[in-house]
């Protein structure tokens, strides 16, 4: 047996090393137990700080253990274990100072651990009182530190003297460092909470504004956005009511605008009160630029504004000035029933909402401002329609005698004239002829501005037109030695559009061009198709247009400086043109170069071969197409069917007729049965045979009795010529044509066709 | 043709001269009435075969003058032809809503007044549809 040397284990030292692996073992758990409750709840430190007093006391066998902290000059006791209530009561009374008096004093300022054997013999210790109400006699202490500053400290009991070991100091030690941390946490936490909810009434308040922001430009409701304002700025700067005033600068005064958390009755009551601008808190927040606040109503000087608000309980108020561009707009004022103080924070929050409404009150004030002058601007308009169709009117009776009589002269209708005679009264019959152009000209163009121009569809061929435009203007330039060409793309055959206006257009471009093009210069006129539509172009070489007069020239009497000393013309041939060629669904334009020339070019769409009616009496509604080619039967028919709420479109043969129900898919369509090309049966035997267009109810209306064909045929209704509104009516009502919520009447006429 | 008459209603006397002067030459008899009211007497009195109505009448207008034609069966089957010279209102939709059988613009053409009268008295009452 190898004589193995070693230290034999005594029976004491196996019960030192157990009772030192269970310390280690219970410190161990005490330390798990206090970071699970940090770890549990970081934020609530009293939890984690209790923990710390209880493992502390349990492990080192005291009869107390507190955590101290400092608060300012004294401590305050946050957790203890082992402690009577009435000591702590005692305490909060009678609290330790940090100064050497006390265990923790000495701690705090030494900011080292230290232990009084028995405080009944220390000569130091200066609070008996103390030692009294908590009866301990050797007590041990231990700083808690934040990087190095003593923010408390743990402080340990026993009644009965029995220091404390090296070991002791040491657990208490860690315990104390744990209970530093939890707290440094805690203040963290806290800290985040704050900034958290500083954070959270940031986004409040930009929410807040965004929302007013958006109302600012959203809404034209001025009081609506106002409101908005006021109650935001209430809640946000959480205070208990408010208002927003707007300066009258006329009168220098305030008028209240909007308010939130405000009774009825102070409402009332300050819509009654003259809240002036020179002698008013609010007003001295506008004169200054500066918020004004005051602390307690019941001691403040009251002005009108503020006795009302005092007389409703009201403590405490803050006005802001509301300003745009350096104009005082009004304030904005919020108010809490307790006298206080309001912060920075408070009143820059405030200033910004003013400023918003601000914004808010200038926008609504430009608004209004523009409502009013396009009110002004529509009867200045009608004023003038008015004027010149009663000036038209006045202007034609007599022209109707000077041209009239002329005429008779002329015609040789009783007795010859002699050479002068016969010049004079060309002279008169050309000059009536020209007013009544000019007559004409207004005439025209305050229908077509009125959406009343009429348009007739009928196919005509392009070359004709143009020909006898040319013709008309062929005297005009034979004398100034102009020539005249025209230029035809071999496509262009016959289109379909009022030949009367587009002749009127065609006439009007050539005889402008003739009259500004020099003398010995030369005019052409160039037609084709592209895939717009009939482009028409007249070009001169006349002097030209300048940039800056090319749009203007499409004005009402302008002449953009190229012929204002010539008499001929009215000045308004070239808006009428356009008007009229836009009508037809085209647009025209103009080339120029000063000095080389100018060209005026149109362009009208082709292949539309059928139109609602131009009076658009009805927007919306069902569409009804009516297969026609009498215009005045067209004209009625299209009254009736605006009148009970349906939107007529017009078709002047059969295959315009059923290219419209196809395109428009109708809820009817009235159909005669005298029609150029294919009649009305074609027409009826064609929709019913296409399943797209079969089921469109029609309703054959003519002059012919034949009522079993067309019944045969597939017609829904038959009515025979002349027909009143309500048949029309009744028929496209049985055919289920009609809106379903019917209009009243607008046409009451009850006229036949 | 001298046995064709035709009642001009028109309050302007020169107008009404010179419709006058140019039916009576192309052979027409003409009577003239200066107001609606009369122009309706003179028509029951002796009905006319053409009736050229001014449409903007003092005292009742050319249509209320029309209405009354219409409703006495002495002058019910006589065309009435509107004269107009309004301007803004769509004079001729107007016209013809009122029932009219034909429409005359102001100012009148001496050359054709003749032919287009004519062509009134062919195509008769509601002659245009």
């Amino acid at each position: 047996m190898t004589n193995v040397t070693s230290t034999p284990t005594t029976g004491s030292d196996r019960d030192r090393l157990t009772l030192e692996l269970d310390e280690a073992r219970e410190q161990l758990d005490a330390t798990n137990e206090i970071l699970a409750a940090i770890g549990r709840s970081a934020s609530d430190v009293d939890a984690v700080l209790g923990a710390v007093v209880e493992s502390a006391r349990r492990l080192c066998k005291t009869d107390a253990a507190l955590i101290n902290l400092l608060e300012g000059d004294t401590f305050r006791v946050a957790a203890a274990a082992g402690v009577s209530p009435v000591y702590l009561d005692y305490m909060a009374n009678h609290p330790i100072m940090a100064d050497r008096a006390s265990m923790v004093g000495r701690v705090t300022l030494d900011r080292r651990a230290q232990q009084i054997r028995d405080v009944l013999t220390d000569p130091g210790y200066g609070r008996p009182d103390v030692q009294r109400v908590g009866g301990f006699r050797t007590l041990l202490g231990v700083p808690m530190l934040i990087e190095d500053e003593v923010i408390g400290v743990l402080l340990m009991w026993r009644n009965e003297i029995g220091p404390f070991t090296d070991h002791a100091i040491e657990l208490v030690t860690t315990f104390a460092a744990q209970a530093a941390i939890a707290i440094r946490n805690a203040d963290l936490v806290h800290a985040l909470q704050i900034r958290t909810s500083e954070l959270a009434d940031k986004v409040e308040q930009l929410e807040a504004l965004h929302e007013i922001g958006q109302a600012v430009s959203s809404s034209l409701d001025l009081d609506e956005v106002l409101t908005k304002i006021v109650s935001h700025a209430v809640q946000l700067t959480d205070t208990d009511g408010g208002s927003l005033l707007e300066l009258d600068l006329a009168a220098r005064e305030f008028k209240i605008r909007a308010a939130y958390g405000t009774s009825p009755a102070l409402l009332d009551s300050l819509h009654q009160a003259h809240i002036a601008l020179d002698s008013t808190l609010v007003g001295r927040a506008c004169l200054e630029a500066q918020p004004q606040m005051v602390y307690d109503l019941e001691t403040a000087k009251l002005d009108p504004h503020l006795s009302r608000l005092k007389e409703d309980g009201w403590r405490s108020v803050l006005a802001v000035p509301m300003q745009h561009e350096g104009t005082i707009v009004g304030a904005l004022v919020v108010r809490r029933r307790s006298p206080g103080n309001f912060s920075d924070d408070v009143s820059g929050l405030l200033q910004t909402f003013a400023s918003q409404s601000a914004l808010a009150i200038v926008n609504a004030r430009l608004y209004r401002e523009l409502e009013q002058k396009s009110r002004e601007l529509q009867v200045a308009s009608r004023h003038k329609s008015e004027f010149l169709a009663s000036m038209s009117h006045e202007l034609r009776t007599p022209l109707n005698a000077v041209i009239g009589f002329s005429e008779v002269l002329l015609q040789r209708m009783f007795g010859d004239l002699n050479e002068r005679q016969e010049d004079y009264l060309r002279d008169i019959l050309s000059s009536g002829r020209h007013l009544l152009d000019l007559l004409n000209d207004i005439l025209d163009l305050s229908k077509v501005e009125a959406g009343r121009m009429q348009f007739d569809r009928s196919q005509f061929d392009v070359l004709t037109v143009l020909q006898s435009s040319l013709a008309q203007v062929r005297g005009a330039a034979q004398s100034r030695s102009i020539a005249l060409s025209l230029d035809l793309s071999p496509d262009v055959g016959e289109i379909e559009t009022d030949e009367l206006r587009f002749k009127q257009v065609v006439l009007n471009l050539l005889s402008n061009a003739v009259k500004f093009t020099t003398e010995g210069g030369a005019v052409d006129v160039r037609a084709s198709l592209d895939g717009e539509g009939l482009r028409v172009s007249v070009s001169d070489n006349g002097i030209g247009i300048a940039l800056e007069d090319r749009e203007r020239i499409f004005d009402s009497f302008e002449r953009a400086g190229r012929a204002r000393n010539q008499t001929e013309g009215t000045g308004l041939g070239l808006t009428l043109s356009r008007r009229i060629v836009e009508r037809l669904g085209g647009r025209m334009w103009l080339e120029s170069e000063v000095g080389i020339g100018s060209t005026f070019g149109f362009v009208i769409p082709l292949g539309v071969r059928w139109e609602t009616q131009p009076s658009g009496a009805v927007e919306t509604g069902p569409v009804v197409v009516i297969v026609e080619d009498d215009h005045h039967s067209i004209e009625l028919l299209s009254l009736y069917l605006e009148s009970a709420g349906v939107r007529p479109v017009v078709a002047h043969d059969g295959a315009s007729g059923l290219a419209a129900v196809r395109h428009l898919n109708p809820s009817a369509m009235i159909l005669d049965i005298r029609l150029p090309g294919m009649d009305g049966w074609g027409v009826l035997r064609e929709l019913k045979s296409d399943p797209v267009t079969a089921s469109v109810p029609v309703v054959v209306i003519t002059m012919l009795d034949e009522r079993p064909q067309a019944m045969s045929l597939g017609a829904a209704e038959y009515l025979i010529k002349p027909v009143g509104r309500e048949a029309v009516v009744d028929a496209l009502g049985r055919v289920g044509a009609l809106p379903s919520m019917p209009l009243s009447d607008v046409v009451a006429n009850q006229g036949e066709l | 043709v001298s046995d064709v008459t035709i009642l001009v209603v028109e309050d302007n006397d020169k107008n009404l001269k010179l419709i006058r002067d140019v039916l009576q030459f192309a052979g027409y008899a003409v009577v003239s009435a200066g107001s609606g009211e009369e122009g309706v007497e003179l028509a029951l009195e002796r009905p006319p075969d053409l009736v050229l109505m001014d449409l903007q009448l003092p005292g009742i207008g050319g249509a209320e003058a029309l209405r009354r034609l219409r409703d006495s069966s002495r002058t019910r089957l006589i065309p009435v032809v509107a004269v107009t010279a309004f301007a803004m209102r769509d004079d001729r939709e107007d016209a013809m809503e009122a029932g009219f059988d034909g429409y005359l613009s102001k100012p009148i053409s001496v050359t054709s007044l003749p032919a287009q009268v004519r062509g009134f008295l062919q195509a008769g009452v509601n002659g245009s549809d």
